[in-house]
């Protein structure tokens, strides 16, 4: 082994620490905007609650946009606009920027598509309560899809894990940088099996905590 | 009190106009029990759902309590709104709610106090029968359990109306019956004009005041629970009354007579009110020489009234048959009916 086992750890440890904060810096902010933006998608839809026939076809458009765009292209692409937000295009920071934008879009869609699964019946006669709009989205819509909201959203996280170990290529740091830069450059195996088996865990955890919470949350 | 005045509702898919209710006027007085029976997409359910707006009229007025509730501002809307209660078919509850704060959810967002709201609930939850139940979740209640949890939200407000859309149509029988004890309690306990939509004519009988039959969008006949199953007019209605009441002369009887010789006198005789326990077939009989010969018999109770209907044969001298129907329809004033090929 030509790696010293005295910066081996410390070096896995500080790539762990940065992926967790990438992942749950982008986290937030994707989900600052991919919240309200999903419930504007469903709240504006054709049919609903306050049906928009510009708003929705133009955010839809937008969203499609950006999905469409593969991840370590809008990485590149978006370069100048991360040193606009952040004064820099490269570490952990920066890489934030394009997980964001991202992830948002994403989570807009997931947000939309859990929404949605919550009958319109019982929007319906909530409404005939006497209900306001704000009244139905955040004490019927967000509370009846809460469970699948959280199961969705543990999607978009393991989403994010894959796409910041990706933002390691434009020098992001964390898990994916270490791997690529260490165990696939320089062949230093070592670093990048142990780096991919952190990853793995990582998902693994992510994904049972996710199950579990949506569970305890469906059946309180 | 409810009223349309000349409603109508059209939907439009894609170049389709679909005619859902056409030109309804329809009055529910304040505190009574109004049925509408009809086929499914007769318009029943659009027609409900434009009492609180949940549909908009195409054209016409609905009136809620003398307010042209097409008129209302928003906010005047919603304050109606909790003024009219609705329970669904499949009941529409919030899943992620326990019973007890479904119940107390109109209220909440009314804003009303935690203290009055939990004093409504209890209060409500007795007089469904669902106290023990109060923590748990509607997916571990019946049918029947998650109906009376929907009854009480709908009336956690109080409300002056209550608008039921089919309310008893997923449920057993048994369970309907004593969801229809449970409204008609509701209705002599709060005063509350009840309108329902149903396809159940059962439904209609047990508990409705006025009936409204319903086809193609169009009223087809109103009235009294009396007056509509013991003489109902539409072909429809007949179909509908049918459905409870078994008038049909069975068919082995049918051919019996057919195979018979000569003129047969077949005559329905409808024995209204206080009526039915009359042996007046027997005094015709006796007073005019005639033979009666009953085909087929019932009698059942619309509204606590007992209502009789007799199919009978009458044999003998044309003259004497006569006397003999002229002095049932004075004496006891029924309607007869020559079901000849009928
Ligand atoms: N939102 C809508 N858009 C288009 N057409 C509709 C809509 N709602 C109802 N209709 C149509 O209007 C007609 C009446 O429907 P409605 O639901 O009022 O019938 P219904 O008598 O309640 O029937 P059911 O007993 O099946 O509930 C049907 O032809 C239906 O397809
Ligand atoms: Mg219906």
């Amino acid at each position: 082994m030509d790696v010293k086992l005295t910066e081996f750890w410390p070096r896995i440890l500080e790539a762990t620490i940065d992926t967790l904060a990438m992942v749950g810096f982008s986290l937030l902010f994707a989900l600052i905007l991919g919240l309200p933006l999903g419930i504007i998608l469903v709240v504006t839809r054709p049919g609903n609650l306050m049906e928009n026939k510009l708003l929705f076809p133009v955010l839809n458009a937008i969203i499609n946009f950006f999905r469409s765009i593969p991840f370590i292209i809008l990485l590149v692409a978006i370069l100048p606009f991360t040193r606009v937000i952040v004064g820099t295009s490269i570490g952990t920071a920066a890489a934030t920027v394009p997980l964001v934008v991202f992830a948002a879009p994403y989570i807009a869609r997931l947000v939309e598509s859990s929404l949605l699964e919550v009958s319109p019946g019982v929007v319906e006669a909530t409404e005939a309560m006497g209900a306001r709009p704000w009244q139905i989205v955040f004490r019927v819509l967000v509370p009846e899809a809460l469970s699948s909201l959280i199961l969705n959203i543990t999607i978009a996280v393991i989403g994010l894990i894959g796409a910041s170990a990706m933002a390691g290529f434009v020098g992001g740091g964390g898990l994916g940088d270490l791997a690529i830069a260490y165990g696939y450059q320089r062949f230093e195996t070592d670093i990048m099996i142990v780096t991919v088996l952190l990853l793995v865990l990582l998902v693994q955890l992510v994904q049972t905590f996710g199950n579990k919470f949506s569970k305890i949350i469906r059946r309180r | 009190m409810i009223r349309f005045e000349g409603v109508s509702k059209q939907f439009q898919i894609n170049d389709q106009v679909i005619q859902a209710i056409d030109n309804v006027d329809l009055t529910v007085e304040k505190g009574e029990i109004y049925g509408v029976i009809g086929f499914s997409g007769a318009g029943k359910s659009t027609l409900i759902r434009c009492v609180n707006l949940l549909e908009t009229p195409s054209s016409g007025k609905v009136w809620v309590n003398d307010q042209d509730i097409q008129s209302l501002s928003k906010e005047n809307l919603r304050e109606m709104r909790r003024k009219i209660g609705m329970i669904f078919q499949h009941f529409h509850l919030l899943e992620s709610k326990t019973v007890f704060d479904n119940i107390g959810f109109p209220l909440s967002l009314a804003g009303e106090p935690k203290s009055k709201i939990n004093k409504k609930v209890k209060e409500l939850l007795d007089f469904v029968g669902l106290s023990d139940k109060a923590n748990h979740y509607p997916d571990q209640l019946s049918g029947g359990q998650k109906q009376r949890v929907g009854i009480a939200r709908a009336l956690s407000t109080s409300p002056e109306i209550l608008l039921c859309d089919e309310a008893t149509s997923a449920l057993d029988p048994q369970t309907t019956q004593s969801i229809l004890d449970l409204l008609k309690r509701i209705q002599k306990e709060y005063n509350i004009t009840i309108l329902m939509i149903t396809h159940e004519m059962q439904v209609i009988r047990e508990i409705c005041d006025r009936v409204a039959v319903m086809e193609l969008g169009k009223i087809i006949e109103e009235g009294t629970i009396f007056d509509v199953f013991s003489n109902p007019q539409h072909v429809t209605t007949r179909n509908f009354v049918k459905t409870v009441m078994n008038d049909e002369i069975p068919s082995s009887i049918i051919r019996m007579i057919e195979s018979k010789e000569g003129t047969k006198h077949i005559y329905r005789l409808l024995f209204e009110g206080n009526f039915a326990g009359d042996p007046i077939l027997s005094m015709a009989s006796k007073n005019h020489d005639v033979h009666t010969n009953i085909l087929f018999g019932q009698i059942t109770e619309l509204q606590g009234k007992p209502f009789g209907n007799l199919i009978v044969e009458f044999r003998g001298e044309d003259s004497d048959i006569h006397k003999a129907l002229e002095y049932i329809r004075e004496t006891v004033g029924v309607k007869e009916l020559n079901i000849d090929g009928c």
